[in-house]
């Protein structure tokens, strides 16, 4: 029987038990002291529960085989992949001190090449914490008795986490009665950085509890954050931070080419687009008068339908540069309107590199600079085409 | 819409298997041949194709379109005029949602659209519905053509009439040609719904959307269907257009037609749920 995690159940369960104790020294019942001295007397000692029931030993089993990984064993892990860290940076030849997660990355992927497709089936090398699922200690002392006040609910975690939340829910409209009564409040409304953080996701709220949660449980909690949020109570901001993340800005995506320059020295930019099976290259000049040349053949040649002309000038025309740039592009595969696209997307690339970056922005909104992702769709078997279905017969 | 549940087809009550008409005769046998390979042709389509987004799987709603985007992505707005407006003349909501934008991600533009001063979103609807078999440049050919003759044969009257009848003649086809659709377009429309065994005709107000598709869609049809075997689309759908322009024709007196019978039908209209 693998001892259970002593240290983890001492330091959890601690905290646990001080408020278990305060509560108990209230009941003042005399078998409930004799347990906690029994409790306090054996320290260190297994914190075993000695069930009669033949119930609850079968939880006890169970619970004991979910709980593989002990506190000591957790730490030796962690011992080993700190030595093994320092051992791996000297072998590539770095100062162990400054070795990041990074550089693990990159050396054990040098040192043991995989060429399985499946990321996650690689060698891999990370802190234990990453590795080992995060666990609960067992939640309830030798006699039995569960440490936390809402344990019987069966999620004690997220249960204290709504009780704390509405807490301060109410906290916070008594301080705004309070104002409103004194007549000292006021309508600003102070508008955080809302649009920037996104509420954490129902798996990271599970991460976070080391608990399951139900989708309406994570619904409520978030409506109940929102409740809080709409009071505007400085004092509440920080609790209601600690469930926001940060969402990427998308614009600092763009990867904007940089200018070359010719002979002449006029300044030039390539760049690539593509669209279905159709990839072209386009280079924009700084100076010019409009004129694009496809495949060394001129645009109205190459492309007779106005459809296709009308997708090559919207990169100029949205920037107000129609006739002041010349373009030469190449293009292969595909058919007509594919190329046009693929040419479409090679221009507004190129033309990052000639204008601001707000200007940069609004050509994304505008979906210029977006590699349009639809293919065509297989045939499947059963079908005559992707979605046409054979023809029904009843007999 | 990335992703459309099949929510309005549980009104009426269609087998999982697939086409209605096996529900309403009741036949098992060609459905469980259709359940089979129709439900392995969705599963099949569903795993092999990979689902961008982990959509909710919700009791009782199939997912039947999903598209290569996933749900985050928002629609491109296009105008220029949009982003070219300086600071000061927003509003509260513009300036939040412009702020919105710039985490979203966004769809690349369709390949028919374009910032350019000449396109018309109801030009392009109604090109697209004219199309046959992905014909686009036809299409769109024909589109032409029905402007220059509706165009050529408001000129020829312009320069026939007097100096008085010259303020009213309208000559711009585009705003002819929006003033047509709309005088086209029903206020009411009949939906069949199912009530102890029969289907009723039940008066329905439409939204506006549906509106102009059944303006777009009687026009083309009364055009491709009543008319002479010789002649050409472009004559006869600018003739047409002319005549719903002056609220004549046989395109509004369908949607006459409709109009009488919501009427008629208006005892029906508390079958209405919604």
């Amino acid at each position: 029987m693998a001892a259970p995690c002593v240290f983890c159940g001492a330091a959890a369960s601690y905290r646990f038990f001080l408020g278990g104790r305060v509560s108990l020294a209230r009941k003042q019942g005399v078998w409930k002291a004799a347990a906690a001295e029994l409790q306090t007397g054996t320290g260190f000692q297994i914190l075993r529960l000695r069930h009669t029931t033949g119930v609850t030993t079968k939880k006890n089993v169970a619970a004991l085989r979910h709980e593989a990984y002990t506190v000591d064993f957790i730490k030796k892990q962690i011992e080993e992949f700190n030595i093994g860290k320092r051992h791996l940076a000297n072998m590539m030849g770095e100062d162990p001190e400054t070795f990041t997660q990074e550089d693990i990355d990159r050396a054990i992927a040098y040192l043991f090449p995989s060429g399985l497709f499946e990321k996650q089936a690689r060698p891999i090398m990370k802190h234990p914490e990453q590795i080992f699922p995060k666990q609960r200690a067992i939640q309830w002392g030798e006699d039995g008795r569960p440490f936390h006040f809402l344990f019987y609910t069966g999620k004690q975690s997220y249960y204290s986490l709504m009780h704390e939340a509405y807490g301060k829910l109410l906290e916070a409209e008594k301080h705004q009665n309070q104002l409103q009564a004194k007549g000292l409040f006021s309508e600003k409304t102070k508008t955080k950085d809302l649009i920037g953080s996104r509420w954490l996701i129902k798996e990271e709220l599970e991460e976070m509890l080391v608990e399951k949660l139900s989708d309406q449980d994570y619904a409520q909690f978030i409506r109940l954050l929102e409740r809080l949020l709409t009071l505007h109570c400085g004092a509440k901001e920080e609790f209601v931070q600690r469930f926001r993340r940060s969402i990427t800005v998308q614009s600092k995506k763009q990867l904007i080419e940089a200018l070359q320059y010719d002979e002449q020295g006029t300044a030039f930019s390539t760049s690539e687009g593509k669209r279905k099976s159709a990839k072209a290259e386009a280079v924009v000049y700084e100076h010019g008068s409009g004129k694009i040349s496809i495949n060394g053949i001129d645009y109205l040649l190459y492309f007779p339908v106005t459809q296709d002309r009308e997708q090559l000038m919207f990169p100029f025309h949205f920037l107000d540069r129609l006739g002041k740039h010349d373009a030469t592009c190449t293009v292969s595969g595909g058919g007509r309107s594919s190329q046009a696209g693929a040419i479409r997307l090679a221009l507004a690339r190129a033309l990052c590199s000639f204008i601001t970056e707000e200007e940069v922005e609004w050509m994304r909104q505008a979906g210029l600079l977006t590699a349009d992702p639809r293919v065509r769709e297989r045939k499947k078997p059963g079908q005559e085409g992707a979605r046409r279905k054979f023809t029904w017969k009843k007999r | 819409m990335t992703h459309r549940f099949r929510t309005l087809r549980s009104l009426f009550p269609i087998s999982r298997s697939g086409t209605p008409r096996a529900a309403f005769l009741g036949s098992s046998w060609p459905a469980k041949m259709a359940a089979p390979v129709g439900k392995a042709a969705r599963g099949w389509s569903v795993l092999a194709l990979g689902l961008r987004s982990v959509v909710p799987r919700l009791p009782g709603l199939t997912q039947v379109r999903w598209s290569r985007y996933g749900p985050e992505y928002r629609d491109p707005q296009i105008d220029k005029e949009y982003y070219r407006k300086p600071l000061a003349e927003l509003t509260e909501e513009e300036k939040y949602e412009q702020e919105l934008r710039k985490i979203q991600l966004i769809k690349a533009a369709p390949a028919a659209k374009t910032s350019s001063v000449f396109e018309d979103p109801v030009i392009s609807k109604f090109t697209n519905m004219m199309m046959k078999g992905g014909n686009k440049v036809l299409a769109r050919s024909l589109m032409t053509q029905t402007l220059e003759a509706v165009k050529r044969k408001q000129f020829e009257k312009y320069h026939a009439a007097s100096a008085q009848e010259q303020a009213t003649i309208e000559r711009n086809p585009y705003t002819i040609f929006h003033q047509a659709l709309k005088n086209c377009e029903p206020v009411i429309g009949l939906v069949p719904i199912l009530r102890g065994g029969h289907f009723y005709q039940v008066p329905v107000p439409l939204p506006d959307r549906r509106r102009r598709f059944l303006a777009m869609k009687w026009m083309i049809t009364e055009c491709r269907e009543k008319k002479h075997r010789r002649m050409l689309m472009p004559e006869k759908l600018s003739h047409e257009l002319l005549e719903a322009f002056h609220n004549q024709g046989p395109v509004v007196k369908k949607k006459q037609d409709m109009h009488k019978m919501a009427e008629a039908n208006r005892a029906l209209a508390h079958y209405r749920w919604w």
